[in-house]
Formats: C-alpha cells, sequence, structure tokens
C-alpha cells in the first residue's frame, strides 16, 4: 500500500489527512496553528500516521497546502488551497462545479471544469468581514466562544440585520443591539446571515456554477449551511461534520498522489 | 588586481555570504562605490542594457550597472510622466537624492524613454553624460564597424575622466577579466538549468547583479568560492515545475517577487540582468580589442526586445531558451509602461501558443510591495499545469 498525506497549515487550525491508494481516509489530525507553523504542520502530520498506524517515515508523498504550505521542509509538493479545495471537493462530490472555502482568515471561491481543473477563482479582501474571524469577534463582544457559535446561532427565533461591513464596527453594533434587548442567539444568526451574503456575493464574481460543495471551518456551523442552501438553491453539498474542515487536506493527499502517481509513470519528470 | 569593495566575507557560510551580497545588492546607498569613491576612484555609471564595461575597466573607472532601485522617485517624478516606466524615475532619483554618485553617466536609445535619459540626467548633474548608440541593424556590414566607431568614442570620454589613455593591454586585460566572469556566469545558470533546487532564482539574481557594483575581479574571486558551496548545498529536490522567466532584460522585478516564484516553482533560465551576460562567449584576446568586443556584440550575444537582429527572432530564441533548460512552461512578465517589453509579448504568446507550451502573463513593477494575488495565480497556473500532465 503507498500512503499519501496532505497538511493543510490554516491560519488558525492545521488539519493533516492520511489516505491510501484508494483515496479512503486511513488518519486524520486537527490542532491549533499557532505562531510555530513547522511545528504544527509536523504535529498534525505525526498525529495523522498515528491514527492510520503508521510512522511519519512510512508516509510515500507529502503534499502542503494553506497559509503555511511553504513552512513545511519535508514536503513533496505544495499546492494552493484552490487546488486542493478542487481536488478534495470533487473526490467527495465528482460533480462539484463551485467550491466556496470560509476559513478563519479567508474566504475563498474556485470554478472547476469537468476535469478538475480550476478556471477562475476570487478571494476575499484583506478584511475581517468575510471570514470566520467575523464570527468569533462577534460571539466574542457578547461573552461567547468560537465553538459556541452554532449551538447559539441554532436557538435564534427572529433575525436582526449585522451590516458586516467591517468586524470592528460591528462591535457597536452587538453592543447597540444588546442593549435594546435583542437575544445574543439572534444577532449571532445575523452575523451569520451577513456572512452568508458576502459568500454569495463573491461566488456571483467567481461566475458560480451548480453542483456547488461548501467547505471550510465555519460549515461546521448548520446555521451557515443552511442559509447558504437557501440562497443557492439546486445542489449544495456540505460534508459532514468531521469532514468539512478537512477537505483541503483530503485535496492535498489527492493531489499528491496524482502527482505520484504520474511521476513513477513516468509521464512527467519531477 | 582592483581594490577589494566588499566586506570581509571569506569566513561566511553560503546562507550568510548570499545574505550579504543581497544586502549589497538591496542597498539604493550603494556602500561599494562610496567606498571607491572615498579612496578616490572615479565611477561610470551605464544604465540598462548592455554596455562594454571592459573599456571602463581597462581606463581604471568603476562600472556600475544602473536598473533602478525600490525607492520613492520623490524628484525623479518631476522629471518623467507617469504614463512612462518606473526604472527611468528611480534611476534618475539615485543621483538626484545623491545617493549614488558618478563621475560620468552612459545611456542608450533602447526605447523612447531611454533615448531622453542621458539628456534628463546631463541638465540636473555636472558631470558628462553620453549616450552610446549601439547599432540599430545588426545585419549590415557595416555594424561592426560603427559600433568599433562608437566604443572608440566611448573610450575617449572615458579617458577623459580617468585622466590617461586606455592601452592596448589595458583592453586585454579587461577582456581577459570580463571573460572569466562570464565563465562564472555559465556555471552559475548551469546549476540553475541543472539542479535547480540547488539555487533559487532570487540567489542567483543577487549573486549576478552583485557584480555590476563591485570590480570584476572581486566578483570572480567571491563566484569561485560560492560556486563550489552551492554545489555542495545540502537541499532535497522537490515536485515543482520548471520555469523560464522572461521580461526583466531593463527595468528588474522586484526581489521579494522573485523570492515569491522560487517558492512554487524552479526557474530554470530566464533574462534578468540579461545584459550581463550579453555575450554568450568568450571574446577574443587576440586581434585589437575593440574589434573582438564589436564583433562579440554583434556575433556572440544573447537577445533582448530592444536589440533587434533578424538573424535572432526573439521568438524562436525563447523557445530554443525554454527548450536547452528543460522548462514545462514560461512566465512572460514585463514591467509595466514598458513598451518593448509588452510588444515582445504577442510574438512570444503566439509562438508559446503554436507549439502547445503553457505560459502565464503578468506585469509588475519595480515598487510593488504586494505579491499574494500573483504568487496564488502563477501557483494556481502551475498547478493546473502539473495535473494536466497526468
Amino acid at each position: 500500500m503507498t500512503y499519501y498525506a496532505g497538511v493543510d497549515v490554516g491560519s488558525t487550525y492545521t488539519k493533516a489527512v492520511v489516505v491510501g491508494d484508494d483515496g479512503e481516509i486511513a488518519g486524520r489530525a486537527l490542532l491549533k496553528t499557532g505562531f510555530r507553523l513547522a511545528e504544527a504542520a509536523s504535529e498534525a502530520l505525526e498525529s495523522a500516521a498515528a491514527a492510520a498506524s503508521l510512522e511519519p517515515g512510512e508516509l510515500d508523498y507529502v503534499t502542503t497546502t494553506g497559509y503555511g504550505r511553504f513552512q513545511v521542509s519535508s514536503r513533496q509538493l505544495n499546492v494552493t488551497d484552490l487546488t486542493a479545495a478542487a481536488f478534495g471537493a470533487r473526490f467527495l462530490y465528482p460533480q462539484t462545479r463551485t467550491v466556496l472555502d470560509v476559513g478563519g482568515q479567508t474566504m475563498k471561491v474556485s470554478r472547476v471544469d469537468g476535469t478538475g481543473k480550476v478556471v477562475s477563482f476570487r478571494l476575499n479582501d484583506k478584511c475581517a468581514a468575510g471570514t470566520g474571524a467575523f464570527l468569533e469577534k462577534t460571539a466574542r463582544y457578547m461573552g461567547f466562544g468560537i465553538e459556541e457559535v452554532g449551538p447559539l446561532a441554532s436557538t435564534s427565533r427572529s433575525d436582526v440585520s449585522i451590516s458586516g461591513v467591517c468586524a470592528v464596527f460591528a462591535e457597536a453594533e452587538v453592543i447597540n443591539h444588546l442593549s435594546q434587548g435583542i437575544a445574543p442567539a439572534d444577532i449571532m444568526h445575523g452575523a451569520i446571515a451577513s456572512l452568508v451574503s458576502r459568500s454569495v456575493q463573491l461566488m456571483k464574481r467567481a461566475k458560480m456554477e451548480p453542483e456547488h460543495t461548501l467547505i471550510g471551518g465555519i460549515l461546521r456551523f448548520e446555521t451557515m449551511a443552511s442559509l447558504l442552501r437557501e440562497s443557492l438553491g439546486g445542489v449544495v453539498n456540505v460534508p459532514s461534520t468531521d469532514d468539512v474542515q478537512h477537505v483541503l487536506a483530503l485535496g492535498a493527499a489527492l493531489a499528491g498522489r496524482q502527482r505520484h502517481r504520474s511521476v513513477l509513470a513516468g509521464r512527467v519528470h519531477a | 588586481m582592483e581594490p577589494r569593495l566588499l566586506d570581509d566575507w571569506q569566513g561566511l557560510d553560503l546562507d550568510g555570504l548570499l545574505r550579504y551580497v543581497r544586502e549589497v545588492v538591496e542597498d539604493a546607498d550603494y556602500p561599494t562605490v562610496r567606498r571607491w569613491r572615498a579612496s578616490g576612484g572615479k565611477v561610470v555609471g551605464h544604465f540598462q542594457v548592455y554596455f562594454p564595461e571592459e573599456i571602463a575597466m581597462a581606463a581604471g573607472l568603476l562600472p556600475v550597472k544602473i536598473h533602478g532601485a525600490p525607492i520613492e522617485p520623490r524628484q525623479g517624478d518631476a522629471h518623467f510622466g507617469s504614463y512612462l516606466c518606473s526604472i527611468v524615475k528611480t534611476s534618475l532619483e539615485l543621483a538626484l537624492s545623491g545617493r549614488l554618485e558618478l563621475d560620468m553617466f552612459v545611456s542608450h536609445p533602447i526605447c523612447d524613454t531611454a533615448r531622453n535619459l542621458a539628456a534628463v540626467w546631463g541638465r540636473n548633474v555636472g558631470y558628462p553624460c553620453e549616450v552610446l548608440y549601439l547599432p540599430q541593424n545588426a545585419n549590415s556590414s557595416h555594424s561592426a564597424r560603427y559600433l568599433r566607431g562608437e566604443y572608440e568614442r566611448l573610450q575617449r570620454g572615458l579617458e577623459a575622466i580617468a585622466g590617461r589613455e586606455v592601452s592596448e593591454a589595458d583592453l586585454v586585460r579587461a577582456i581577459g577579466v570580463y571573460n572569466e566572469n562570464r565563465e562564472l556566469l555559465r556555471r552559475l545558470y548551469a546549476i540553475k538549468r541543472t539542479s535547480p533546487w540547488l539555487l533559487g532564482v532570487d540567489e542567483a539574481y543577487v549573486l549576478v547583479a552583485l557584480g555590476g557594483r563591485i570590480f570584476r575581479e572581486e566578483h570572480n574571486e567571491l563566484l569561485r568560492a560560492v560556486i563550489p558551496m552551492i554545489e555542495r548545498r545540502e537541499a532535497t529536490p522537490q515536485d515543482r515545475m520548471r520555469l523560464v522567466l522572461e521580461g526583466g532584460f531593463c527595468e528588474q522585478p522586484p526581489l521579494d517577487l522573485l523570492t515569491t516564484i522560487a517558492q512554487s516553482s524552479y526557474v530554470v533560465d530566464d533574462d534578468l540582468l540579461v545584459g550581463m551576460r550579453f555575450l554568450t562567449d568568450d571574446v577574443p584576446l587576440e586581434g585589437a580589442a575593440l574589434d573582438n568586443l564589436a564583433e562579440s556584440y554583434l556575433e556572440r550575444s544573447t537577445y533582448t526586445p530592444v536589440q533587434h537582429d533578424l538573424r535572432k527572432p526573439k521568438e524562436r530564441m525563447l523557445l530554443d531558451r525554454i527548450r536547452s533548460a528543460g522548462a514545462g512552461a514560461a512566465v512572460l512578465c514585463a514591467a509595466k509602461m514598458c513598451e518593448p517589453g509588452l510588444d515582445e509579448q504577442v510574438p512570444y504568446v503566439k509562438a508559446l501558443e503554436e507549439e502547445g507550451i503553457p505560459y502565464f502573463v503578468t506585469e509588475f513593477e519595480e515598487s510593488m510591495t504586494s505579491f499574494e494575488s500573483l504568487q496564488i495565480q502563477l501557483e494556481t497556473f502551475i498547478e493546473n499545469v502539473l495535473f494536466a500532465e497526468a
């Protein structure tokens, strides 16, 4: 058996996945990235290998992606989040044509063709308003942690509007709503709705086509997924809560598998 | 040997040496030139692309290659319009701000902007500013004789600055030094082609660029030391696309842009600072030195968008460069507002498409500081090519 590892060194979390020849996940790991990206990547790789009952040295091909993809010296290949997303999303949902990836500090949309090639993409501006950081800040203003965002929003009874123009200015909006006696759950729901609106705008700019596949840590919040489903219509794929944060790592591993096979077959030179 | 202008670098390991060279190259105050002038030496600055430095060295002058700088052209902006390229403004800024003190400046009519540079420069400084007219028609039977005449005129100007005559022996000695330099630079580029994981495009760039700021004997000494260190470097080959980078013949991309490109690909050949590598073979040491220099320019030289030689169609030369370097794709970048560079992209693109060679087109400016967008575009291009091969 040949084993391929994918490591997604994100700005908030580092994820690693080990797959075998069949592409099925044999081991995975997730941990906070922190400030030492190389160490986080190495630790995630070791944990994912251990979960697959392997030593790191037994991994045949390591591919990195994400914000810290260049920090992993043991890698054979690095790919962008866009390519990793295309591989991962199409493995899980072969008819995927548009991928939305909402992470802790970035939002990316890529459109892929029938062969998996990324034909266009759009990234959010350098602004927290379209990312998980916006939700995290909104929750923090109200005394909640990021893990409480999902359960909190799911208890919302009526929506309130959050402009979402700026994560910093949103604080004033949140305080204003709280002072008017609006429930934190409704404010959280409004913040998620604002993020959904930004996501759809970005997808339109990328000339989105169905099927849509939604990935990234923020999609583990059911409210986010359901609001996006309502906005987009048609076929909208959202991986399971276990998988949704690992799609890039999975995609990186699968990209490495394809590349490794091509190199071994002598079709290309490495 | 000419004076050493660098700090003592002999004890440095490879990474330390490359860091030091990068510091020197990035220093817009030209510390090596200051050191030479402080000792009473004289300096001739020459603008892109090609200049026969051998003649300046033979006169005992320090030839300094001027290729812009990552500085704000506060005064330069007042002399050139916003629709013109950045390199002429930042080059002039070096002189007007007092960062780079010269005794003579030489430019070439390589484009509409550059052909006015010497005149604008000359109105604002107190030293001679000349135009060296390299032959527009390289295919005429009179080109070599004409160019020799230009080199003689240049030599007389340089002798006036140096305060002494240049002998034939001076010229032959200088040509010998530059022949060795050319050979060492060829070795450096051979490493990039055969073992690109040993030497990043940014590292090779600073090693080449250093030669434009010190005497070539000292440059040779450093290259003789550093090349074996690079060859012994412990670095693991990675699975990366091999690229040719085309478009750095005049204005230079920011070093951080090159570093960005080097993170995701192997640049196995390029035209960065191509004027320093313009002569592709040794200049003969036998016979009249200026004749040999002129003949080498015409007969043993590479190509740029600002030299027009019907024997060297640039798109064919680019394809040859890609094939001989074993590259799988090309990155065509042109400086913003650079007419020759942008013009040349048209035949380049046509030829690459006809040959089925993937290419990526972009623009740069020496003052740009954000590379994220370009990086992700370039990486996505590379990955589309890599995975389409499977």
